[in-house]
């Protein structure tokens, strides 16, 4: 799949006090991608949703470049959904379908929540925002960083999580790349730490769009059997478990995921 | 010179391999603890501080840890104030110098400032009020605080804990991380201006406050300071004189892990293996990512590091460091009296420092080899430190009145054009 022409644009929000870049690309409806707390990386599978759809993907407050305080703007994440809500007003997307990934995923289930007319879909990917002591979630942000990848990807040798993790050749484009991670997960963190939840669980039985979970089986960040938990809380929603995958399948096991996620569009 | 005895209360029997197995923070299991051995490090640990306050030190200091084994101080305002009170009984004219109560993960404030203000009553007036943003380790693993909210939060903390100090009528305070519809301490500290510093290891942001506001600045080297005290303090030096502050070494607080002996020759195998207990299993043990966690460092600060991790020193090889790689890192100053005090005497008058902390216990260095410790220190290398500065014209403004200082009041955030909120 080949990169389509991204563009960017920076809404103003929260009464001109918060600025959020957001990458944009492809033709058609609109569909709002949240990133995970890493960051926005353009990947295949955005180009594939591109390939169909206007894909609207912000930046979490905190990890554009050059904007790195704004993340101090907001300090409630129901502030930062009504952020998002306004967000979507001013871009004028009118029932988008929202997707989000891990952090992303708990984003959009909360904006689907406080806004159950907003969606028209609603995709989630392993998303964060509940807890059970049963299958606590990994916290993420104080692994050390050698360890993430076995924490990411059910085999970090495959080419696809090689891919994603390859750093780059140039020492200066790698250090800042660090830095930037580590800034986005301290940005994103602010939400989920120490514990991502939220009290979403009390507020999922309020979305009414369609749902598709989408669960790595081998997911060793925040566990399959979360899929289950959404799922019950969920009215209209349906899990596709993939087979040995991790915590992205949309990287990892990008055909299937692409699968999935089409036929439940189409 | 100020000189200042520094303890920490160190587990100290801990196994020969905890280094290879274990952490010393967070996740150190507590099943290696036996009752004695708790509690003999903490009686020693208090029998050293009043040996110190008894033996001519300026003051005696403490910090604070939790969930760690290499410091087991979770409030150090509680040591503080048995030692306020023996000290007040005895006569003696010590300062107590709590140094870090972290103000980053303190979810009640108001009780940090009161505990202080007690303190300052019970000792009549001898509080060195040392206030810390936190470790990441402690502020976010130990006490749930998000990583990005640690300073924000030690911002409006320290406002609050200032002004509930000094206000004479009650006020109400609406912040961003505590409400209080009236604060009106009881009681107040003794002391009109309580001499307040502020603790780091080295971010320039926190020293240019400490220069803005007119607070005191302590740096804590525990990485060597052969290898990190010319960066440091030519770093703060300049702060000082962007901030437009006089270079007075009173201003400025160092921390030195030391041991001294008769002889050079002795004072290596009396203490070489207790300080590589110390670094190896303490400090050493604490994982990088726990220092300092994503969004507990300024972007800034995160990419100044990963470019250059000079200001940790011999840190990423503690784990495995020998007494002589301590030794010439500087992260222990040890040999005779004379060796000891012809260091010391260097440095401070090299880098500017006023006020020495003489960390004298550590690891696993049994009671009366600390005793001893600091009985030499007291006797034969205290009285050669004390003279320095003397010549000069330097006043020093953060230390009590009742122990000869001249505490001058700090500026507000507000006129420092600090944000707070």
């Amino acid at each position: 799949m080949s990169t389509p022409t991204i563009t960017e644009q920076t809404i103003d929000v929260w009464g001109g006090r918060l600025s959020i870049t957001v990458k944009i690309a492809g033709a058609g409806t609109p569909l709002l991608y949240l990133h995970p707390a890493a960051g926005l990386a353009w990947d295949p599978f955005l180009s594939h949703l591109a390939s169909r759809y206007t894909v609207y993907a912000p930046e979490f407050p905190g990890t554009s470049e050059g904007n790195p305080y704004a993340i101090h703007t907001i300090d409630t994440l129901s502030d930062m959904v009504l952020a998002y809500e306004e967000l979507i007003r001013a871009l004028g997307l009118d029932r988008p379908v929202v997707v989000g990934q891990s952090f992303g995923g708990m984003l959009a289930a909360e904006l689907a929540a406080a806004f159950p007319a907003l969606p028209d879909k609603l995709i989630l990917l392993d998303p964060i925002g509940l807890w059970s002591e049963a299958a606590p979630t990994a916290n993420w942000i104080a692994t050390p960083p050698e360890q993430l990848p076995a924490l990411l990807f059910h085999d970090p040798s495959a080419p696809a999580a090689q891919a994603m993790l390859a750093p780059s050749d140039d020492i200066e484009q790698q250090q800042a790349a660090a830095a930037a991670m580590v800034w986005a997960f301290g940005c994103t963190g602010k939400f989920a730490w120490p514990i991502p939840d939220r009290g979403l669980r009390h507020r999922l039985h309020r979305i009414t769009a369609p749902t598709l979970i989408v669960w790595g089986r081998d997911d060793r960040l925040v566990s399959a059997i979360y899929a289950e938990q959404f799922h019950n809380l969920i009215t209209d929603s349906t899990v596709t478990i993939i087979e040995n995958c991790g915590h992205i399948p949309q990287v990892e096991k990008l055909d299937e995921t692409r699968e999935t996620v089409d036929k439940f569009l189409l | 010179m100020k000189v200042n005895l520094f303890l920490q209360a160190p587990y100290r029997y801990l196994p020969d391999d905890f280094e290879s197995k274990y952490e010393s923070v967070c996740s150190i299991p507590y099943s290696l603890v036996t009752r004695d051995g708790m509690y003999s490090s903490i009686r020693d640990f208090m029998d050293e501080l009043m040996l110190g306050a008894r033996s001519g030190f300026d003051g005696v200091a403490i910090t604070e840890h939790g969930q760690s084994s290499y410091d087991m101080i979770p409030n150090p305002d509680l040591i503080s104030s048995a030692l306020a009170y023996m000290t007040e009984a005895e006569g003696l004219d010590v300062a107590i110098y709590p140094m870090g109560r972290s103000l980053g993960k303190a979810r009640e404030p108001l009780r940090a400032a009161e505990e202080y203000a007690m303190i300052d009553v019970m000792s009549g007036g001898r509080l060195v009020a040392g206030l810390t943003v936190g470790l990441s380790y402690d502020a976010n693993i130990n006490n749930g605080v998000p990583p990005i909210e640690v300073r924000p939060r030690f911002d409006e903390n320290l406002e609050l804990v200032l002004r509930a100090w000094r206000e004479q009528e009650p006020f109400a305070w609406n912040g961003r991380y505590s409400q209080y519809p009236m604060v009106n301490m009881w009681p107040r500290p003794l002391q009109e201006n309580v001499p307040t510093w502020i603790t780091g290891i080295g971010n320039p942001r926190t020293m240019r406050m400490c220069f803005d506001r007119g607070f005191g600045f302590n740096y804590l080297s525990w990485f060597g300071a052969k290898l990190t005290g010319k960066r440091i303090f030519d770093r703060m030096w300049e702060q000082a004189d962007e901030a437009g502050v006089a270079r007075n070494p009173y201003r400025i607080g160092f921390l030195q892990t030391v041991a001294v002996s008769e002889t050079d020759e002795r004072a290596e195998i009396e203490y070489g293996r207790h300080a590589e207990y110390a670094f190896r299993k303490g400090l050493g043990s604490i994982p990088i990512e726990k220092l300092g966690l994503p969004g507990a460092i300024d972007i800034n600060g995160v990419k100044a590091l990963i470019k250059d991790p000079g200001d940790f020193g011999l840190y990423h090889r503690m784990r495995t460091a020998t007494f002589h790689d301590l030794v010439d890192a500087g992260v222990v100053v040890v040999g005779s009296p004379d060796t000891v005090a012809e260091q010391l005497l260097d440095f401070c008058r090299e880098y500017g420092i006023g006020n020495l902390h003489a960390m004298l216990g550590f690891g696993s260095l049994p009671r009366h080899l600390v005793m001893k410790n600091i009985q030499l220190f007291a006797e034969e290398v205290l009285p050669r430190l004390r003279t320095l500065w003397t010549e000069t014209d330097h006043q020093h403004h953060w230390w009590p009145r009742r122990l000869g200082g001249t505490p001058t009041s700090y500026t507000t955030a507000t006129k420092a054009g600090a944000n707070t909120r």
